[in-house]
This record gives structure tokens, sequence and C-alpha cells, in this order.
């Protein structure tokens, strides 16, 4: 191994200590941090979505996936996802300029678009009980509602970070701590239409195939 | 290596627990003491297992045992030492190699064996079961905490007690009312796991007439210590007699007897008892109530004192 | 409710009133109430006494120093391990008394002194926590010290996240004990066992403390993991490329993305459960569409990778350990490396080798054997780089050196009966039985093995003085007959077919084995006793067995570069790494000097209560949940929000050490160090290792 043999150095040559060295960037370690987070998010979405797999066959003589599962009005809430994502992503060019009301308008807009699509699941879910169609009928009917609703869950989450985030842009302007967690928030924003994308693939288009 | 005394002499104490591998008769080693072709190529493959990967662990052993001694830090030794060596290409092919050739081989074995021993077509069996015989069907159902054996053609049944013919292949469908449970005689058959809502299938066949231990192998709750059963390996002939004497028996087994034997006992007295008339497809019926929700819950009760009043009105 | 409860409920107090139906008064359990009660009085009592609130609040409640949280994590691991032994005292002695139907039975048994729901909760938590809050925080604990130190790192990338992760793992902790003296522990084995953990099989609170132990306990130790990661991949001083990264800190990556992928499907696999008693939704119940054997896949997905997830840090250790006092550098180092992150992969796929008797196809069965005996050549190359460091090397056989061999030869025979286990046709009559209890254990004491090992090495570097190498080597022979004594026996049994978790045992022929393993517990207790001796000798003589940086003279990597014990800014100034073995390096060229040029800022972070506010919270909301007190989970869980809003305003979190301060401080220490020099091998000297001359043996460490 080379890095063993006996070179020999001039100790007076080596410099030992790094005087200069600040460490890392702050905001590029919390993104790795909030990137890593997400990758476990992903495995708490991979654990429902293959549960979901088997749960889907296990409908127990209830409401089945073709009784229960609205893939338009699906496609209509991935809209609203991805606008408020893409209003979101408006913002963050807003950031760029270090423009602050372009940041609050467009946090407003995705703030409003996830209200809206919550209010969309909640109409869903509302008619679901409705229906009887309760977690508490069969295997499948809480997988379904379990998976729909930890994304549903993961949504709320978001609209309250953005609320708060709204809040310090407005209060504090854009210091290292504010823009750190807008750039995470984006994810997380984005994070949640990916895992929209696959709720919509995986269980409303599967669904009616 | 320090020189003080009390340690040292320690170290011969960690060699004591040694003597207990010589001082036990082989009887009790049941895994030794195979009593049909299952429990037999298990043991074959266990040995075989053994042998090979003792080709490398004891080398291995030997090894590290020789360098610890070897190159111990003392004058003597100081010849040999060699700090710079940190790499060989020679050793590295050898120490990945080795051990893929011993997995494959390890791997071969694991392949061929499962075949012979799978429980739901142990093909080991169909060499050795007597030809023509057809092999004699036995339903197995756990309840909390007892066995029921139904011998559905023969229509009857028994609690705790099993029954069976020698050198006649016996195939087993095993359900469970309640919670999972394992079913394992170990001189006769390896485990399969009993669940609700299931079926699963074993089969086995006795070489020898005697009486094994036969229990359940996985923890359901406060009674499963006391979930034993003998199994009884008879002749034919005597197993006909026995068939007899139980299709006498004035205790009856339909679904709604079966609920009653079904509610949560302690069978700590080790009672078995024998079931003539049972109701037909009872197997099926159960495995059908536990997939629409039927449960037979533990009371709070039985968390306690086992020599209260509710719990003896639980045990048997 | 949505489910039907056994058992009174009202909103105030939620199933509290079972407390007043089921006679939880059991002597077994005032015993250990009295004794935990005594040890909390006498440890309040000091501390009022010594006027040492002050200090315990500044110091460690508040800290977010990675070394002081680590050696929390490490003091909760011992306490807890305690704790398990305690409980694996009561399972032992039970099976040595309750054995054939004549043994007498006490307090309520039929048999011994436990009666069955009461010995299946003993198990249950002995497992579970020597498992997840005995062997993780000890390991956790020697990651978070050591990783940042071995990188040259200030802290870990986020000290406060480091310290919510370990208070999340002391409520963890502290829901099991409570477990003990309000209501009852699961009784369905650490595994849990579907569907026994449903509703109409465990109808009081146990599993639910199960449940939210284990849940809560996981979201640290998920914190800790991305913590670990982002520290490893960002926080590396100048020159610390990925091949000169210590193996320990290498092992420590490939454990932590086991950790940040496998935790979070235990808490999606808890989280089910926690609906099925909660809610009453049908996932692992019998009918109405549930599936059980879901709930053991997805146990198992996380739980045979969290095996590796305990075992590649004691393998980290190991490669520190043996190279340190084999005076060589560690043989193959990137085939170690490669070995560890091979282990880490392969872990996810073999996870059906704990239900081969499932019934699963022969074909599935095959697959998934073969899968597991894979793992089997990676760990055979790290035994045999092990061995081949040894190789020509000059071995010393210090306490640390004593705890990594008997580790090995544990690895060696633990790994043989993994892979018997691996094979179905002999997993069919040995699963279940106590050869897979003796199976894991000698795995897990390869763990405990190298924790102590490590504790015992890196100890003079947290604390600045040696641990009594005497009362150590008679803690490590008394543990070693312990082992023995008991693990050979439970192999024994196994082949004579002894099941597992037996509260009475109905064969006879078991009993004089029984009770060998019975003296072991013994063996065990007093080694035990000469661990706690050792501790106080140490601590009395420590300004005798003080040392400097460089404690064992031959120490090699880049946590002895700095001083022991380790000032909280960690390296006055960010060293510059030269070499895979850094300080060896500065060894032998005569570099080992502490003392830099000139000093600058540091920055540092502040301490805070944040976390431990968190941790108090989280601890009163898993308390409501598991007795159902729905307005206190409520208030706790919305109150956490509210303080990490509020955390999340404050700018107050970090503060510079002016270069003049850090001056004064290292003059202190430099001082300190001159002082101690006599005690300890001159770095440099003789025990140099690899770069020294081989000349006459160090004033400490004489050969024999
Ligand atoms: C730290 C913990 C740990 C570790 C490291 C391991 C390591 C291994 N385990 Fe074990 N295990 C652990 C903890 C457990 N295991 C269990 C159960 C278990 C079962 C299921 C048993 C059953 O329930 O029926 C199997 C099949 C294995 C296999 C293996 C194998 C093949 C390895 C391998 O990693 C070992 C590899 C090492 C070897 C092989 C030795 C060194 C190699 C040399 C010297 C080279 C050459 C050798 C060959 C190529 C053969 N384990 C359970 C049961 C839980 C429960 O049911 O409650 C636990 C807790
Ligand atoms: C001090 C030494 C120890 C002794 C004497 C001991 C003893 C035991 C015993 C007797 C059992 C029950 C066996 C049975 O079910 O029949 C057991 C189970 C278990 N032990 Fe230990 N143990 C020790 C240390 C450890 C350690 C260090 C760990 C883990 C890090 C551990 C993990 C477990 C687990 C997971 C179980 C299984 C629990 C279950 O069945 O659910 N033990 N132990
Ligand atoms: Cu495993």
């Amino acid at each position: 191994m080379s890095s063993h043999s006996a070179e020999s150095v001039d100790p007076g040559k080596v410099s030992l200590w790094d005087y200069e060295h600040h460490g890392h960037d702050p905001i590029s370690t919390r993104t790795l941090g909030f990137w890593l987070y997400m990758l476990s998010d992903a495995m708490i979405f991979a654990a429902l979505f293959a549960a979901y797999g088997v749960y889907v066959r296990n409908a127990a003589g209830g409401p089945t996936e073709a009784d229960i599962i609205h893939p338009i009005y699906a496609m209509w809430e991935s809209v609203v996802v991805f606008t408020s994502v893409f209003a979101y992503g408006l913002g963050m060019a807003a950031l760029k300029k270090g423009n602050r009301a372009g940041v609050i308008n467009g946090l407003l807009a995705a703030f409003a678009l996830g209200l809206v699509f919550l209010g969309m699941e909640y109409k869903e879910f509302a008619d679901l009980i409705a229906d009887g169609a309760v977690p508490q009928r069969s295997g499948f009917l809480s997988a379904y509602w379990t998976i729909v609703l930890t994304h549903g869950l993961h949504m709320i989450f978001g609209l309250l970070w953005m609320l708060v985030m709204l809040f310090q842009v407005m209060r504090e302007g854009f210091t290292q701590n504010v823009v750190y967690r807008l750039i995470n928030l984006r994810l997380f924003w984005h994070f949640q239409a990916i895992i929209w994308v696959c709720v919509f693939t995986f269980v409303y288009l599967k669904g009616v195939l | 290596m320090s020189r003080e005394k009390f340690p040292g002499a320690l170290r011969y104490l960690a060699l004591m627990p040694l003597l207990f591998l010589g001082g036990c008769s082989t009887q009790h080693f049941w895994l030794f003491n195979p009593k049909g072709p299952i429990s037999e190529t298990e043991l074959h493959y266990l040995i075989l297992d053994v042998a090979v990967m003792l080709v490398i662990i004891i080398p291995t052993t030997l090894m590290v045992i020789w360098f610890l001694w070897r190159y111990r830090k003392n004058a003597k030794t100081q010849a040999a030492y060699d700090p710079n060596w940190t790499h060989s290409n020679i050793l590295e092919v050898i120490v990945w190699g080795v051990p893929v050739v011993i997995v494959a081989i390890l791997g071969y074995y694991s392949y061929v064996g499962i075949h012979e021993v799978n429980p739901y077509n142990p093909t080991i069996l169909a060499s050795k079961a007597q030809s023509g015989a057809d092999p004699l069907e036995i339903d197995v159902v756990t309840t909390d905490w007892q066995w029921l054996f139904i011998y559905p053609k023969q229509h009857i049944a028994v609690s705790n007690e099993l029954v069976i013919p020698t050198h006649t292949k016996v195939d087993f469908r095993l359900t469970s009312t309640s919670v999972t449970n394992n079913f394992f005689i170990p001189q006769l058959v390896g485990q399969i796991y009993i669940m609700p809502g299931m079926r699963t299938k074993q089969s086995l066949l006795a070489e020898h007439a005697g009486e094994y231990h036969g229990f359940s192998a996985s923890l359901s709750g406060g009674g499963f210590a006391w979930m034993n059963f003998k199994t009884k390996a008879v002749s034919q002939s005597d197993f006909d007699t026995w068939v007899a004497k139980v299709q006498q028996s004035d205790t009856h087994m339909s679904y709604a007897d079966f609920e009653k034997f079904a509610r949560p006992t302690v069978n700590i007295g080790g009672k078995t008892t024998y079931f003539s008339n049972v109701e037909p497809g009872l197997f099926t019926q159960v495995i059908k109530a536990a997939k629409a929700g039927k449960v037979y819950p533990t009371p709070n009760a039985l968390t306690e004192n086992m020599q209260s009043e509710e719990f003896l009105k639980h045990s048997n | 409710m949505l489910v039907d409860l056994q058992g009174p409920w009202n909103p105030l107090f939620g199933r509290l009133g079972l407390l007043l139906e089921v006679h939880y008064n059991n002597p077994v359990l005032f015993f250990a109430f009295e004794l935990s009660v005594v040890v909390g009085v006498i440890l309040l009592f000091w501390a009022t006494c010594a006027r040492k609130w002050g200090y315990i609040w500044r110091e460690w409640l508040t800290t977010v120093d990675h070394k002081k949280i680590g050696v929390m994590y490490i003091v909760v691991g011992l306490v807890m391990m305690f704790r398990g032994f305690f409980d694996a005292l009561m399972i032992r002695s039970q099976q040595a008394i309750a054995v054939g139907p004549d043994s007498p039975g006490v307090l309520g048994a039929a048999h011994g002194y436990l009666p069955p729901y009461h010995f299946d909760q003993v198990f249950t938590a002995h497992g579970m926590i020597m498992i997840l809050v005995a062997a993780t925080p000890i390991l956790v604990g020697m990651m978070n010290i050591i990783v940042p130190l071995q990188i040259g790192a200030r802290d870990m990338a986020y000290p406060y996240l480091n310290a919510l992760g370990l208070w999340l793992t002391v409520v963890s902790a502290a829901l099991v004990m409570i477990a003990l003296f309000i209501g009852d522990f699961s009784h369905a084995g650490w595994v849990g066992l579907a569907p026994l953990t449903e509703l109409p099989y465990s109808p009081g609170v146990g599993v639910d403390y199960w449940i939210w132990s284990i849940q809560i306990g996981s979201v640290g130790t998920t914190m800790g993991a991305i913590n670990l990661i982002a520290t490893i991949i960002k926080m590396r001083a100048p020159g610390m490329t990925w091949g000169r990264i210590p193996v320990f800190t290498w092992t420590s990556m490939a454990s932590n993305i086991i950790a940040l992928t496998s935790f979070p499907v235990l808490g999606v696999t808890l989280a089910l459960l926690t609906f099925d008693r909660y809610l009453g939704t049908h996932f692992f119940t019998v009918g109405l569409g549930g599936d059980l054997m879901m709930y053991t896949n997805l146990f198992w997905i996380w739980g045979h990778p969290e095996v590796y997830f305990v075992v590649l840090p004691a393998f980290g250790m190991l490669s520190e350990i043996i190279p340190t006092f084999s005076e060589k550098p560690l043989f193959g180092y990137v085939t170690m490396v490669i070995a560890s992150m091979a282990i880490a992969a392969v872990s996810w796929s073999v996870w059906l080798h704990h239900f081969f008797t499932m019934g699963a196809g022969p074909n599935v069965n095959a697959y998934f054997s073969i899968a597991t005996m894979l793992v089997g050549i990676p760990t055979g190359v790290k035994v045999f780089n092990w061995a081949f460091t040894m190789y020509r090397s000059r071995m010393r056989f210090d306490t640390p050196m004593l705890w990594a061999i008997g580790s090995v030869f544990l690895l060696i025979s633990g790994g043989m009966t993994g892979m018997m286990l691996a094979v179905p046709a002999i997993n069919y009559i040995v699963h279940n039985s106590v050869f897979v209890i003796a199976h894991f254990h000698n795995m897990f004491l390869l763990i405990v093995y190298a924790a102590f090992g490590a504790v015992t090495y890196w100890f003079p570097k947290v604390f600045g003085f040696t641990l009594d190498e005497r009362w150590g080597k008679r803690f490590f022979w008394f543990f070693t007959a312990g082992t023995l004594m008991v693990f050979i026996p439970m192999y024994t049994l196994g082949f004579m077919g002894m099941t597992r978790r037996l509260d009475y045992v109905s064969h006879t022929a078991w009993w004089p084995l029984l009770n060998a393993e019975m003296v072991g517990i013994g063996l065990y207790a007093i080694s035990i006793a000469c661990f706690v001796m050792q501790l106080a000798v140490s601590i009395r003589d420590r300004e005798k067995n003080a040392v400097g940086a460089d404690a064992w003279g031959t120490s090699r990597t880049l946590e002895w570069a700095t001083h022991s014990p380790v000032p909280y800014y960690n390296f006055a100034v960010t060293p510059i790494i030269h070499d895979r073995d850094e300080w060896a390096w500065r060894r032998k060229h005569g570099l080992t000097s502490l003392k830099p040029d000139r000093y600058v800022d540091i920055h540092m972070p502040k301490n805070t209560a944040v976390p431990l506010v968190l941790g108090v919270l989280s601890l009163a909301f898993g308390f409501a949940m598991v007795w159902r007190i729905w307005w206190l989970a409520a208030i706790s869980a919305i109150a956490m929000l509210l303080v990490i809003i509020y955390r999340s305003f404050d700018k107050d979190t970090d503060y510079i050490i002016p270069a003049s301060d850090v001056e004064r401080m290292e003059k202190e220490m430099l001082a300190r160090a001159e002082r101690v020099e006599g005690n300890a091998p001159a770095p440099g000297g003789a025990a140099g290792g690899a770069y020294a001359s081989p000349q006459a043996p160090s004033k400490r460490h004489q050969g024999d």
C-alpha cells in the first residue's frame, strides 16, 4: 500500500494545521441532511406501497378498488398539486433575485392551492364514509386510507411549514436560516408531488386498469 | 501478556463448560435420534453442512490461535515483525475465493436438501412409503392452547394426543383458530407454522413404533408451555383397534362443540379427549370462520395468578 | 372508541382504571421498584447535596457536545444492559425451577415463581431492551464520540438534532422502565408476533408500551443516522479523502445507511399495528382481509438489517483495536471497506430466513438460504484480514485487545451456527429452539465484547485516564467464563430439542444443563461486580493513570491527535490529513506536537434546552397514547409542534470562542500533557508502531 511506504517528508515543510478552515457551507450541509431525511421518508412510502400491493386483493366482500376509486377526480387533484409546486417554483425564482414580494406571492399561491387539494381530499373521504367504505371494513380499505392519508398528512405539515416560512420571510427577510429552509421546503413540496404521482399511478390508475 | 496470577488461573475456568458436552447421554438428543426419514434427512444435512464448514472454520481458528501465540510481543518474536505488510494480491484472491467456493457447496446442498424435506411434497418420503397404501390424512387445529387432531376419513378426533400407524405416510393439513402456532415432533418431522385463516401442510412417516414428544414451537400466549402432545406411533393393526375404540366414544364434536372447545384453556393437566362423530368439513369451517373475523379473545383475567379462580376456570 | 376495550376507560384518566382492576402487585416487581427508587433517591440526594444541579444542567442536560451526548448514550446503554441482565437472571432462574410437573410454584405461578404472562413480559423486555436500548445506544454513543474526532470535525453536522436523538432514546428506555411499575409490558416476544399482539389476544396496555417505546426510540435512531451520514460526507478535515477515512468511520457509515433505510420500515410496521389496535383497521388481523404474514415480512425487513446495523460498528471497533495492539496497520483496508458495504447491501435481501418454516415453496426458501449464506463471504474476509493484521505483528494483550480477540472467536463460532440455520433443511429442526437463542447471543456477545473493548480503548481519550488493567482482566475472564457456561449448554439444549420462550419446562432431562446455565449467570454477576470495581479503582487512581494525547502509544488514527480528555472544541486548529493512519504518520515523522503556530477563533454551537423539552413532551405523549388519555396526547403533540416552531425563530444558536481563550485553554492542556508524560509511552517512542524503530519495549507495556 503506497500510503504506508516509508516516503520521506521534510518536517519543516508539511503543514499540519489549517488555520483558514471554516468547515462546511451551512446551507449545503442542511440541504444534504434534508435529502437524507427524504430518503427515509421515501422508505416509508415504499413500505406502504408494497403493503398496498398485497392488501388491494383483500376486500373481504366489501367495496373493491373499482367501487371507490375515481381516477378523473384524482387527476384534478394532481393538477392542483402540480400547480402548487409550480407556484412555489415561481417564488423560488423570485428568491434568486432577492425579491421579497415575489417569494411571498409564490408561497401564498402554493399555500392556497395546497388547501384546495386538502379540501378535495376531504370531500373524497367524506363520501367514502357516507358509503360505509371506512378503514375498519376490510384490509383493502385500511391500506387505501392509510396510504392516501399518509400523503395527506405530509401535505398538512407542508402547509404548516409554509405558514411559518411566510411569517419568517416577512419578519426576517432572506437570512441564511430562512434561505435554507425555503430550499428544503421546496424539496419537500416537490417530493410530495412525486409521491402523489406514485399514489395516482399505483392506486388510482391501476385501480381502473 | 500480563503476569498477574489471578486472571491467569481464571482462564482455565472458562474451559469448564466443555465438560458438559461429554457428560450427557445421547438418548436425550432428540435431533440426533431421528425415527423417520424426514428427521433423518434433516440430521444428514446438519452433519454435512457442519463438515463442509469445518473445512474452513477449523483452519481459520487454528490460524488465529497460532498467530496470537507466534506474534505476541517479546524479544524472540521481534525478528519477524514487519509493519509494512498490509496488502497481498494473492491473499486477496484466497480470502474472497475460498469462502465463495464453500458457500457455493453449501448452497448446492441447501437447494437439494430443501426439496427432499419440503413440507408440501417431501421427495424423500416418496421412496420410503410402502407402495400401495394410501396416506393417512389428519387435520390439525390448534386453539389457545390445545391441539385437536381430526381424522376426517375415520370421523374421529383426539385432543392433545396424536396416534399414527408406522410405515404409513401421514399427510397433515394444519390451521389455527386464533394465533400462530408451530407443529413440531423433533424425532419425526421438522417445523411448520400453523396460522389462523390459512392452511399449511406437512407429511411424515414413522419407521419405529414408540412414543415421541410433540409440541408447539412458536410462542402463542399464556398456555403455550403446556401445549404438548404425545405422538404414539403404533403398528397398523393397533392403529385400527384404536380407531375403532375412539369411534365408540360418547363425546361428539360438531362445530358448536368445537366453539366451546376452542375457548382459551391452559392444558396444565395434560388432558386428552376422544371425540367421535366429528362433523364433516370441520377443518374448512374453522378456516372460513377465522377469515370472517371469528376470534376467541383472551380475557384480562388470564394475565394474573395461575391459582386464582378465574384462571382455574380456564385450565384443564 | 373505535375498538372494543376490555376494562374501563374514561376521558380524564384513559385506561388507568385498569390498574385497580388487574392487580399488578407482584413482589418481584416490588423489588425492582424498590431498587430503582433507592438508586434514584441516592442520585438525587447526591446531586442536591453536592450542589451539582447547575453543573448537570449546563454541562449535560442541555449540552450539544457530541462527546458528552455520546457518553450519555453509553451510560444509558450500560444501565439498560444491567436491567436486561436482571431480566436474563429471572428467565434463567424460572427455567431452572419450573422443570417437570412436580416442580413447586409460588407467587401465583403453577411452577416456579413467574406466571406465564409475567415470564413472557420478562423475555420480551429483555430482548427489546438489549437490542434497542442497550446495544444500540452503546454503539450509537461510540460513533457519536469517535467519528467526528476521526475525521477531524468540530462537532456533528447537526448538534441540536444529535441531542434530540439522545433524548428520544432516553424516552424509549424510560417508557420500558415505566411499564415495569405502571401497567405491564408486551408478552409477545421482542418481535411482537402477529396476531398475538392484536387487541383480542393482548387486551392490556403491554403491547402499547412496546409499540410506543420502540416507535419513539426509532425516530431518534433515524435522526442519528441522518446526522452521522451528513457528518461523514460534509465535515471531514482537509485531506481526509474517502480513501483515508478510518475503518471505524467507514463501518459507521455502512451501519447508518442501514439504519436510515430500515428504521422507517419498522416505523410503518408499528404504525399499521397501532392502527389495528387503536382504530380497528385490518392490517394484521386474521379476519376481514388482514394479513398476519405481512407483519412478519415487514418486521424482518427491518429486523434483519437491524442486526447488521449493530454488528457493523462492532467490526469497526475491532478494526481499530487490533492494529493498535498489533503495532501494525490494518491489513487490506480497501477490502475491509468493500466488505462492510457488501454486508450492508446483502442484509436487505435475506429477511425471509427468519421464517423458513412458514410454508413458502422450496425455491423461495432456497433463494433466501443462499442469499443469507452470501453474507458469510464478506464477513469471512474481515476475519481473515484481522488475522493477517496479526501476522508478523507485535501483539500486546492489554484489555481492549483481549476483548477484541474474544470477539473474533465469538464471530467465528456464531457465524458458523448462523450458516447452519440458513439451510432450510436444518432450520426446520432448530428454528425457534434455544439453538437460535444461542446463535444470536453468540453474535450479540461479539458486539458486547467489541463494545467493552472499545470502551476501554477510547476511555482515556474521553476522560484522560486509563481504566484499571488488573480489574479489567478479571472482568474479562469472569465474563468469558460466564459466556461459555451459559451458551455452550444452550447450544447443547438446542440439539436436545428444547424450544425457546418456555415458562415451564416439561422435560426433566434438560434440567442439569439449565442448572449449568444458572452457574454461568452467577459468573456473569461476578464479572459485573468486577466491572464496577474497575470503574471505582480507576476513578480513585485517575491521577496515577492519567495519560496524554496518545494513550496507548501505538494508536494510529486522527482521534489521538488531540488532547486527552478532548476539549469541547475537539481540535484547537483543524488538522490537515496526509495519510490513512494520520497519527501514526505524524509519529513516524516526529510531528506529534499538538502546539500549532498560532490560534484562531472557533465557531461553536450553543447549548440548548429545546431537545430536552421535546424529550419530556414525547414521554408525555407516549405515556398518554399507551393509556389512551387523548387530551394529554393532543396537548403534548401540539406543544411539541409549537416548541419546534418557536426554536426556528431562535437566531442565537452559536457563538465564537476567541483565539485568546483557545490559547489559554490549550496552554493548560499542554501543561497537563507534560505533567502526565511519564505515565504513558512517549509519542514516537519505542512503542511507536509501524513507524517506530524496533527497540526496547516501552515503560508501561512490558512484554512478557
Ligand atoms: C448481531 C447480530 C447477528 C448477526 C451478526 C447474525 C449473523 C448471521 N445470522 Fe443470525 N445474526 C444475528 C442476530 C440474529 N440472528 C437471528 C436468526 C438467524 C436465523 C434464523 C433462525 C431462525 O429463527 O430459524 C438465521 C438463518 C441466521 C443466520 C445468520 C447468518 C448466516 C449470519 C452471518 O452474518 C454470519 C457470518 C459469519 C460467519 C460465517 C463466520 C466468519 C466467517 C468465516 C470464518 C469465513 C468462512 C466461512 C464460511 C464461508 C462458512 N440468523 C436472530 C433471531 C431473532 C429472533 O428470532 O428472535 C438474531 C437476533
Ligand atoms: C448477559 C447475558 C445474557 C443472558 C444470560 C441472556 C439470556 C437470555 C435468555 C435466557 C433468553 C430467553 C431464551 C428463551 O426464550 O428461552 C434470552 C432471550 C433474548 N436475549 Fe438474551 N441474554 C443475555 C444478553 C443479551 C444481549 C446482550 C442481547 C442483545 C443485544 C440479548 C438479546 C436477547 C433477545 C433478542 C432475546 C429473545 C427475546 C424473545 O424471545 O423475544 N440478550 N436471553
Ligand atoms: Cu436475519
